[in-house]
C-alpha cells in the first residue's frame, strides 16, 4: 500500500519507512518558527527545560510581524524584551522592523521552509508552507519550546483527504475565491478535522506559488492538520535562489490512501465571498452585488503578495477609490513591498488613493494600522471575518478576494470584477 | 475520579470567543487568563471573573470545540484557571486538542454526551475508564481512551515535564 505524501513527510522525519495514520510519532523538525508576541515566551519556557542553546541557531526563525511598529508603548516594551531574548540567544534569522514581514511570508520567501521537511511556527497559519510541499504545521507556545530544544515535535499522522481541482480559471478568480468556495461546501462541521489536505490536478498545476501560498494557509480555517501541493517545476524555480539546503521532491503514491476525495471543476467558479461572523458562510458575488462598506482592507498571510498587488493596479489604474472607502492596502513582507514599488503597482494604487502600509499583520487581528470601530463594514481580502477580529465587535467583516475589492473600492459597492470595466 | 458539575455549550464554541482578541497580547498564565475567559460566548461571562465564578469543574459541547484555527495557549490556561478540569465533546480543534494535551488538560471525545447533560447537572468522570456518568440524571456515557502518549504526558503533568525530565537524564525523545 503507497502513502501520501503527508505520510512520506512524517515517515522520513521520523526515521521510519512507513506510518500509518492514527499513529503518534516524534518527528525532526527543519525550522521553528515564532514572532514577536510570543516569542519572548517560547524562549522563557525553552530555558526552562534546562537549556541554554537552542538546536540550531539558523533554524529558529524570529520575525516581528503582529506588533510592528509599536502603536503603543505597551507594544513597543514587549518588542524590546523580544529583541534582547533574541539576541541573547543569537539567532541567525531575524527579520525586525526594515526586515520584516509576517512570519508565513517570510518563512517561504526567504526559503525557510522546504519540500519534503516539516517546519513548525507558533501561529496558525502555518499551514502556508505546505505551498512548496513542506509539512507546515501550527503549534503552541510548548510544542516550540520544546523543538527549540530537541529539534523534534509530536505529531499524529493525519488522514488525508484529496481534493483534484480541473478546469480554467476565468479572469479575476483567484486562489482565494476556491478556497473559499471549499469552505462554504466542507463547512465548520468536523469533516476536515485533522486532516491532510492535498490539493492536485490541472488547475493546481497551473497556479503560483502566490496562489499556492492562499490556498494552503486557509487550510488552517478549514480546521485541517496541513494543507500540501505536490512540489514541481514551480516550486523549483520559486525556491532555486532562496535557499543552499537541500530538499526532497516528494510526491504521493498512485496507491496511496485517502479518507475522501473531492473532485472540483474550477470553470464555473465565480468571486466568492464569506458574511460577516462565520467563514463557511460563503455564497458567490451575485447576491451582494452593489453591498456598500466603508473599509476596504487587503495584506495578510493570505492575500498580501505581489501577485494581489499586480491584480489591483490592474483593476485600479486610472480610477479613483470611492469618497466613502477608506481603503488601505499593506504588502506582507518588505521584499514583497519594494517588488510592488518596482513593478510601480503601488505608485498606481496611491495615486487612486488608496493608503499604503509598512508590512506587517496590520489590522487583521485588530492591533493596529486601520482597526475597525464601531459600525464599520470592512470588505477584506483577509482570512477571518469573526465578531471583533479586526477590532470592535460592533463591526461586520466580509471577506473576498484582492481582485474584488480593488473592483468594489472603485464603485463603493460590492462589485463583480469580471463585469468592472478595466 | 473526578466530579463537579458541568457547563453545557448551546452553539459551536470558539477558541476566539473563550479568548477574546483583547487579551490574545497577554501573558499566558492560569489566573491572568481564567478572568475573562468565555468573555466572547456568552454575554453574561463578559464580565471579570464570571465564568471562573460558576465553579464548573466539566464542559460538554458539540463539534469542533475551540475550533476557528486560533492556537494560542491562553485557552487552555484560561479554562485550566477557572477551575474545568476536562471537556467533553463530540470533537475537538486540532490546535487546542494538541494545547490541552500539552497541558495534561483532558479533552476528553465522546459522540453522544452532547445530548445527554443540561448546565448544572453533576457528573463524575473515570480517566481510568473512560465513564463519564450523570449523577443528576443517573445516565452514563462511554468516552474514547486517551492514546497512550497522551495519558504518559497527562501523567507528567504536561509536555514541558515530560520533555524536562527526558532532558535531565539524558533519554532520547523517540
Ligand atoms: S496576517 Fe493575520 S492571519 Fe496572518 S499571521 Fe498575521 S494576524 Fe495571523
Amino acid at each position: 500500500m503507497g502513502m501520501t505524501i503527508t505520510e512520506k513527510i512524517m515517515a522520513r522525519n521520523s526515521g521510519r519507512e512507513k506510518v500509518v495514520p492514527g499513529q503518534l510519532v516524534w518527528t525532526d523538525v527543519h525550522t521553528v518558527m515564532t514572532m514577536d508576541y510570543l516569542g519572548k515566551t517560547c524562549f522563557d519556557k525553552f530555558r526552562s527545560l534546562g537549556k541554554t542553546e537552542v538546536f540550531d541557531k539558523n533554524r529558529v526563525i524570529c520575525v516581528s510581524d503582529h506588533l510592528v511598529p509599536p502603536p503603543n508603548q505597551k507594544f513597543a516594551t514587549m518588542l524590546n524584551e523580544w529583541r534582547a531574548v533574541v539576541k541573547q540567544h543569537d539567532i541567525t534569522n531575524f527579520y525586525d522592523l526594515g526586515r520584516q514581514g509576517i512570519a508565513h511570508q517570510i518563512m517561504v520567501e526567504q526559503g525557510h521552509v522546504l519540500p519534503g521537511k516539516i517546519s513548525i511556527g507558533t501561529d496558525s497559519h502555518a499551514n502556508t508552507y505546505g505551498a512548496v510541499g513542506a509539512m507546515g504545521n501550527a503549534i503552541g507556545v510548548t510544542d516550540a519550546a520544546v523543538a527549540m530544544a530537541t529539534g523534534k515535535a509530536w505529531f499524529r499522522i493525519p488522514q488525508s483527504v484529496k481534493f483534484n481541482i480541473t478546469g480554467t480559471w476565468q479572469p479575476w478568480v483567484m486562489a482565494k475565491d476556491l478556497s473559499l468556495h471549499i469552505m462554504g461546501m466542507m463547512h465548520w462541521n468536523g469533516h476536515l478535522l485533522y486532516k491532510a489536505l492535498e490539493f492536485t490536478g490541472p488547475a493546481i498545476k497551473s497556479l503560483s506559488m502566490a496562489g499556492r501560498m492562499t490556498l494552503c494557509n486557509m487550510t488552517v480555517d478549514l480546521g485541517a492538520k496541513n494543507g500540501i501541493i505536490a512540489p514541481d517545476v514551480i516550486t523549483e524555480r520559486y525556491l532555486r535562489n532562496r535557499t543552499s539546503d537541500a530538499w526532497d521532491m516528494l510526491a504521493s503514491d498512485e496507491d496511496a490512501t485517502y479518507d475522501q476525495v473531492y473532485d472540483i471543476d474550477i470553470s464555473d467558479l465565480g468571486p466568492t465571498i464569506a458574511l460577516p461572523g462565520k467563514l463557511d458562510d460563503t455564497v458567490p458575488i451575485d447576491k451582494l452585488i452593489g453591498t456598500k462598506f466603508n473599509k476596504a482592507f487587503v495584506g495578510t498571510c493570505t492575500n498580501g503578495r505581489l501577485e494581489d498587488f499586480a491584480a489591483m493596479a490592474e483593476i485600479m489604474k486610472g480610477k479613483q477609490v470611492h469618497r466613502d472607502v477608506n481603503m488601505i492596502l499593506v504588502p506582507a513582507s518588505q521584499t514583497v513591498y519594494l517588488e510592488a514599488l518596482r513593478a510601480g503597482y503601488i505608485e498606481t494604487l496611491v495615486e487612486a488613493g488608496a493608503a499604503v502600509d509598512t508590512p506587517s499583520c496590520a489590522a487583521c487581528a485588530g492591533i493596529h494600522t486601520g482597526v475597525a470601530g464601531d459600525g464599520d463594514i470592512v470588505l477584506s481580502a483577509g482570512n477571518r471575518n469573526m465578531t471583533g477580529r479586526m477590532g470592535s465587535r460592533k463591526a461586520e467583516i466580509y471577506l473576498t478576494s484582492p481582485s474584488v475589492v480593488a473592483a468594489s473600492s472603485i464603485r463603493g459597492e460590492i462589485t463583480d470584477p469580471r463585469t468592472f470595466d478595466i | 475520579m473526578i466530579k463537579g458539575t458541568c457547563w453545557v455549550a448551546d452553539d459551536y464554541v470558539m477558541a476566539y470567543d473563550i479568548i477574546i482578541q483583547e487579551y490574545w497580547t497577554s501573558a499566558i498564565d492560569a489566573t491572568e487568563n481564567s478572568k475573562w475567559v468565555m468573555a466572547g460566548v456568552k454575554e453574561e461571562f463578559n464580565k471579570e471573573n464570571a465564568f471562573k465564578d460558576q465553579g464548573y469543574t466539566f464542559i460538554v459541547a458539540a463539534h469542533n470545540f475551540a475550533g476557528g484555527g486560533k492556537s494560542i495557549e491562553h485557552v487552555i490556561t484560561g479554562l485550566m484557571g477557572a477551575g474545568i478540569q476536562a471537556v467533553f465533546a463530540t470533537s475537538f480543534a486540532r490546535l487546542q486538542f494538541r494545547n490541552a494535551i500539552n497541558y495534561g488538560l483532558p479533552f476528553v471525545t465522546c459522540d453522544s454526551i452532547s445530548e445527554g447533560c443540561d448546565t448544572g447537572d453533576e457528573l463524575e468522570y473515570d480517566p481510568e475508564s473512560g465513564m463519564i456518568r450523570n449523577l443528576t440524571k443517573g445516565t452514563q456515557f462511554q468516552s474514547v481512551p486517551a492514546a497512550p502518549f497522551v495519558a504518559e504526558v497527562g501523567e507528567a503533568g504536561g509536555l514541558m515535564n515530560y520533555i524536562r525530565e527526558k532532558i535531565a537524564k539524558s533519554e532520547a525523545i523517540e
